[in-house]
């Protein structure tokens, strides 16, 4: 749990087809205290293959946390997540849906699939700040994971 | 002769009889004929009458042949009686497909169960169809049983035609509206997105730059996150706005008194901040979509705090029972409102102040009227200028009005 200590980064995978969201989020969590790494992929079928490793993803690092768009071409987050839950090598890895839905069914639907948590993207810089250093605190920094997701 | 031993006596006598039997005759004669006579007034007032309705009247036999057929039923059908007479009515008149229906029912006549009111399209003449609104009576024998029926008929294909052309209209309307909502609701949703990219970006320039560039981009990534931020203020509540109906929960039981203290709560640092007293009357149970409720008293209620006057802010909240409907009010004692603006602070984005004092968009009052309108109940207000206003609003009783 002591990555920060030993200054190895902590992988970060965010599933966003937004470049405006992927500059924010870097632009955020640049402005948090630890070192990440972030990767980013920009739909579903792309977000699968990350994290089986599979085609250009051979070489790529397991992502201690995931952070997912609900909206993705070719294949939605949703899908994407129930993929996730299903697969016993992946299910550990921490999933944050950020989505820009607020409506009910999305976040009851979400939580179904066994979501870790679910979070509204806000529409102000200053709360989206908020929110991505507290992802960071929470999942990265307060929760104790087993060993298994840090050493894929 | 015998006549002649005939005493004085009895010839009075016979005199008298014969005398009587001929008074009698005359009279019975004289009835008779004042009963002719009153039979052929009454025949023709009757033909005359038969005639002159505009309804369709018909008189069948107890088999369903047309005895009579007056002037109307000849006006529509095209069908003179000399043609129709001692005839099977469905022949001439009832639709290929319900002839045997027809017959069914009206061999059923005798039962009883052959219906007394009824709609059904009769063709006429010309081929065409027109529909009737049937209302029957039955003639019966001295033993009970039907001698005649008498059918008598209203022409509604023009109605029926007027009331399926205004049925189309509100349903045509009802889209329309129903449209409208979801393009509100859609556009002001699929808005939020580019919108937060402008004030994130902006925000974030501000953040970064601010005091690094000159004096005017700084003023201009000013006045660029002011704009950004009240079209976020405005998208956000037009959306809801747009989801009063198009997110609307269905009526339920609401007890007001929740409804308050769950108002007060989310304000609770505003009235205290400001200082204000609010008492409640002792509030019913309506059936209600509590969540709205939540926003009218909390809109109203955050009104009165915002436009206080100098005095103490002092609000009642009240409520009477109407009978069919529950009124409710929000008195304050804030800076009121001159009468020519009743209308317009219903109405979305309408504001009488300027932005500085008075933050927000002018959304919070159409808010409410749609709210209460959902609902069936009417909202308004009393207010002089520096006495302070109330806010009324009705919920109707059974829900929906």
């Amino acid at each position: 749990m002591d990555r920060e200590k030993y200054g190895t980064p902590i992988e970060v995978l965010l599933v966003e087809d937004n470049p405006g969201d992927v500059r924010l989020t870097k632009e955020a969590l640049k402005e948090g205290k630890m070192q990440i790494n972030l990767s980013v992929v920009v739909d579903g079928l792309d977000a699968m293959a990350f994290l089986r490793k599979e085609g250009k993803y051979k070489e790529v690092p397991t992502p201690d946390l995931i952070l997912l768009d609900l909206n993705l071409p070719k294949k939605d987050g949703r899908e994407v997540l129930a993929d996730i839950k299903k697969d016993n090598n992946l299910k550990l890895i921490p999933v944050v849906v950020l989505t820009t839905s607020d409506a009910e069914q999305d976040i009851m639907k979400t939580y179904e699939l066994h979501v870790n948590c679910y979070i509204t993207k806000p529409v102000d810089y200053e709360q989206f700040i908020t929110v991505v250093k507290s992802i960071e605190d929470f999942w990265l920094t307060i929760v104790r994971l087993p060993r298994g997701v840090w050493n894929g | 002769m015998q006549d002649y031993n005939k005493t004085k006596k009895q010839l009075i006598n016979e005199l008298f009889d014969l005398r009587q039997n001929v008074s009698e005759l005359s009279i019975s004669e004289l009835n008779h004929k004042i009963v002719e006579a009153d039979l052929k007034k009454e025949r023709n007032f009757s033909s005359a009458f038969f005639d002159i309705v505009g309804a369709l009247v018909m008189v069948l036999d107890s088999k369903g042949k047309i005895i009579q057929f007056n002037r109307t039923c000849q006006t529509i059908t095209g069908y003179s009686i000399e043609e129709v007479r001692d005839k099977y009515f469905w022949d001439f008149f009832t639709v290929p497909e319900e002839v045997d229906k027809v017959k069914t029912a009206f061999k059923e006549l005798q039962t009883g169960r052959y219906p007394n009111e009824y709609e059904n399209y009769w063709r006429i003449k010309d081929g065409s169809l027109r529909l009737i609104s049937w209302s029957n009576t039955e003639i019966l024998k001295s033993d009970g049983t039907i001698e005649y029926v008498i059918s008598s008929g209203i022409d509604i294909t023009g109605r029926k035609e007027t009331e399926e052309a205004l049925k189309k209209k509100i349903q045509e309307l009802a889209r329309s509206n129903t449209e409208l909502e979801q393009f509100a609701y859609v556009a002001s949703h699929d808005l939020q997105e580019p919108l937060r990219m402008v004030t994130s970006f902006v925000q974030l320039l501000a953040r970064r730059y601010k005091g690094h560039l000159d004096d005017d981009a700084d003023e201009f990534i000013a006045y660029a996150v002011d704009g950004a931020n009240r079209m976020k203020e405005l998208i956000n509540d037009l959306l809801t706005y747009s989801r009063v109906s198009s997110k609307g929960k269905e009526f339920k039981e609401t007890n007001c008194a929740s409804v308050i203290n769950h108002v007060l709560n989310n304000l609770r640092l505003l009235i205290k901040e400001d200082d204000v007293i609010i008492t409640c009357d002792e509030l019913p149970t309506v059936i209600a979509d509590s969540s709205q409720l939540v926003q009218i008293f909390q809109n109203l209620i955050n009104n009165a705090i915002k436009f206080r006057s100098s005095k103490q802010t002092q609000i009642h909240i009240g409520a009477q029972d109407g009978g069919k409907e529950r009124l409710f009010y929000v008195k304050d004692n804030g800076i009121g409102i001159e009468p020519e603006y009743f209308e317009r602070i219903f109405s979305i984005f309408q504001r009488l102040h300027d932005k500085d004092n008075y933050p927000g968009t002018g959304i919070g009052l159409a808010i409410c009227k749609k709210i209460v309108e959902r609902h069936g109940g009417h909202i308004w207000l009393e207010s002089e200028p520096g006495n302070g206003s109330t806010f009324y609003f009705t919920i109707p009783t059974g829900g929906n009005g």
